[in-house]
């Protein structure tokens, strides 16, 4: 698919307006309270975007995504908080140490798929979960986690600068690289695996790039965010709830287009923090769920295909 | 013409600052306190805290308000008991609702979470539940940065310390018990219990840890923990859970399991926990801050509780102590912020709120006491100092404050009541059925 010059001129404006928005703070029209929302949202976006490039592209279902932001998150946990090391090499060798935990989630792939995949990587998860209390609990710091862990940003706009940037930057790679005939690739093994192999096309490969990628974006998202936290908890980590969130951010967003996603991850993330007041409980997640089930109903290409829906539609009326 | 068209413009400029006054006089009384709960809206220990700050936000609300006549409102943020949910329930209150106080119904972990959080907004905090006396040791590492955190409970250190007591003159003394196991859940709170117990039952209370088991807080079958326990070959068991703990207690009693077990049991510090356990919770005593259940309660706390359960028909139908600290500590913090001006300035609210100190007496006795301990103020027993945290005594007859923690017992048949120590005890220590 070629990229146009008015997608780009989208990711320009988005990004514009992305980084001129705190300056709205200043004004009064929003307040910190919504770039803090924003900066949960962007990291859901990350995460959401992630799991868009291993499981929405290829269709190799991962319920065990948390196993991989775990990784990037744990790694520079770890090494900044018990080793000392410096945050500018602590996330490098996280975001490593977690693509070669990407490839270990490939090994499956090259045998399995459907359900079965499904479950082996929620295996993953839930093993990981249980290493960490196990293995070394004096580094992991066990069920409990770890806390003090050094923090990159103080206050809500240097954390929106710093999340936004990632997220976009992030994103907007993803979408070109998607958009080249890697993307079209991936999309087809979505599709028909076997079809694209007989056409002569490496499909182990393949998968590999998107495994690795899909990790590289995790563990990236995951050692970032446990920076902006200062904290990381293995139950809130390694939680089903945490995987049906991101699955839920990409699915209504739209899987499959690295926007929708973002879409996805914003819209979760806002209708959860506005029910907030009226619903503190966890009765709030009653809600998100309904309407996360009703909008994939309606459509299951997600907001991002809405959204395209409408804009055709607006397209047309202008121009009969 | 020109007098009417002044006297015009002045009726006009007249009306402009009257309205001016009256918007400013009216804004001004109906200027608001804003105070932030933040904790578990569905956890017995969650609810005590949230309930005790409605009933004292009424009451203040109902004498008139507060800062000259202002209003206090309350909203929440729920934690779930999640770290990071805990962040960002914080994070809501500062900023989306811009609360000019917070108290705190969180466990451990979690306050440890949302702590760099309080620390970066310097909104006055006080924590109702939490004991973490790492908490308290970061407050006198960094006295400034901590000023406008307040912890109303007795730290588990002096939780800790006390307990010891109770080993040397019940378990060691009176029930001829040497060596003990430690089963303790994986938490910051269990780690500090273990270490402090550890380090101190053996060489205070004479009696040697055999083994230390630790356990996941999601554990649903204990009967390996228990033959682990029974095989560790200790005379009784220390419990330290403060989580899920009515599934480690009803299990025990289930399996008849052949040894005491005594504690930190936090399910055993609500009334519900018979119910909880379905009975099955006789011979379990566990260590509790004051006021809890079984606990003589002093004439004010005992109306307290009679309006709370006037208010309230949900459980938990007694609150939990931190209900008690959340209703005093929130009219304290109150107090404080008369005192220096409002909320606004940290520092001095920290000052004035360190300065609060409240009495409460049960037939002419100290009963209990909410007051703080001051910075450089050493305790004599342990010999340390204590910043911001609860005052409380750790000698006999506990008369400068009331005892950091009491033991209570559940019997099998239902009743409860305190058995340690023995100013305070309205029952003796008993070995349940299937072990005597």
């Amino acid at each position: 698919m070629a990229v146009r010059g008015r997608h780009l001129a989208l990711w320009g404006l988005f990004m514009a307006g992305g980084l001129l928005l705190p300056l709205l703070v200043d004004t009064g029209i929003i307040g910190r309270g919504t770039l803090r929302t924003i900066i949960m949202a962007n990291f859901l976006a990350i995460f959401a975007m992630s799991w868009d490039v291993l499981s929405g592209r290829t269709g190799y279902i991962s319920f065990g995504h948390p196993f991989l932001i775990g990784i990037g998150a744990y790694t520079t946990a770890i090494l900044t908080r018990r080793f000392d090391v410096a945050v500018e090499y602590s996330i490098p060798i996280a975001v490593l140490v977690t693509m070669i935990g990407g490839a270990v989630l490939f090994i499956p792939a090259l045998r399995i798929r459907g359900s079965y995949f499904a479950l082996v990587t929620l295996a993953f998860m839930e093993l990981v979960y249980q290493l960490v209390q196990v293995i070394r609990p004096d580094l992991t710091g066990g069920t409990r986690g770890m806390s003090g862990i050094v923090t990159l940003t103080k206050g809500a706009v240097q954390g929106y600068y710093l999340s936004f940037t990632l997220m976009a930057l992030l994103g907007f790679f993803l979408w070109l690289l998607m958009k080249t005939r890697l993307g079209t690739a991936l999309s087809a093994i979505g599709m028909n695996e076997d079809s694209v192999a007989g056409s002569g096309l490496n499909t182990t490969r393949l998968k590999l790039v998107a495994f690795m990628l899909g990790a590289f974006a995790a563990g990236l998202g995951g050692a970032f965010y446990v920076h902006y936290l200062g904290s990381i908890a293995p139950r809130a980590l390694f939680d089903i709830n945490f995987v049906f969130t991101i699955i839920v951010a990409a699915l209504i967003g739209g899987a499959a287009t690295i926007t929708g996603p973002i879409f996805g991850a914003f819209f979760l993330t806002f209708l959860l923090e506005y029910l907030r007041p009226v619903l503190p409980g966890a009765e709030r997640y009653l809600i998100y769920g309904g309407i996360a089930l009703l909008v994939y109903m309606y459509q299951p290409g997600g907001l991002h295909k809405i959204l395209e829906v409408g804009l055709e539609r607006l397209r047309k009326r202008a121009n009969p | 013409m020109p007098d009417i068209k002044g006297g015009y413009n002045m009726n006009i400029t007249r009306a402009f600052l009257s309205a001016a006054v009256a918007v400013a006089l009216g804004s001004g009384a109906h200027a608001e306190v804003k105070v932030g709960f933040i904790g578990s809206l569905s956890s017995d220990t969650g609810l005590s805290t949230l309930r005790g700050a409605e009933m004292a936000i009424e009451e203040l609300n109902a004498a008139g308000g507060v800062l000259g006549g202002q209003k206090i409102t309350l909203v929440t943020a729920d934690t779930g008991e999640d770290v990071t949910e805990g962040i960002k329930a914080y994070e809501y209150l500062a900023e989306t609702e811009e609360v000019d106080f917070v108290i705190s119904g969180s466990i451990d972990d979690v306050s440890l979470g949302w702590l760099p959080r309080m620390q970066e907004y310097r909104i006055p905090t006080l924590d109702t539940w939490t004991s973490y006396i790492g908490i308290i040791d970061m407050v006198v590492e960094d006295p400034e940065g901590m000023a406008p955190y307040f912890m109303n409970i007795a730290s588990d250190e002096a939780l800790a310390t006390l307990y010891i007591n109770f080993g040397a003159d019940v378990l060691k003394a009176k029930m001829g018990f040497e060596s003990v196991v430690i089963l303790a859940e994986d938490t910051a709170f269990g780690g500090a219990i273990t270490g402090l117990v550890t380090d101190a039952l053996a060489p205070v209370a004479g009696i040697a840890v055999n083994d230390i088991i630790t356990y996941d807080i999601n554990t649903v079958d204990f009967a390996p923990i228990f033959a682990k326990a029974k095989a560790s070959g200790a005379d009784f068991i220390y419990l330290v859970s403060s989580v899920n703990s009515q599934v480690v207690s009803s299990q025990y009693v289930k399996l008849q399991v052949p040894m005491v077990m005594t504690g930190i049991n936090v399910a055993a510090l609500g009334i519900e926990y018979w119910e909880d356990t379905g009975g099955a919770g006789g011979g379990i005593s566990t260590l509790s801050p004051v006021p809890s259940v079984g606990f003589p309660l002093d004439p004010v706390s005992a109306d307290f509780v009679e309006r709370y359960q006037g208010k309230y028909s949900t459980r938990p139908k007694v609150p939990h102590f931190n209900g008690f600290n959340a209703y005093h500590g929130l009219k304290q913090a109150m107090a404080a912020a008369e005192e220096a001006g409002g909320f606004d300035d940290a520092s001095a609210w920290s000052r004035a709120m360190l300065g609060q100190d409240m009495i409460l007496e049960k037939d002419g006795k100290l009963w209990l006491r909410y007051g703080f301990w001051q910075h450089g103020e050493v305790e004599p027993v342990t010999g340390r100092t204590y910043p911001q945290n609860a005052r409380f005594d750790l000698e006999p007859p506990f008369d400068t404050a009331q005892p950091s923690m009491v033991v209570i017992q559940w019997q099998e048949d239902g009743s409860v009541g305190v058995v340690y120590p023995p100013e305070y005890a309205n029952m003796e220590f008993t070995v349940p059925s299937w072990v005597r």
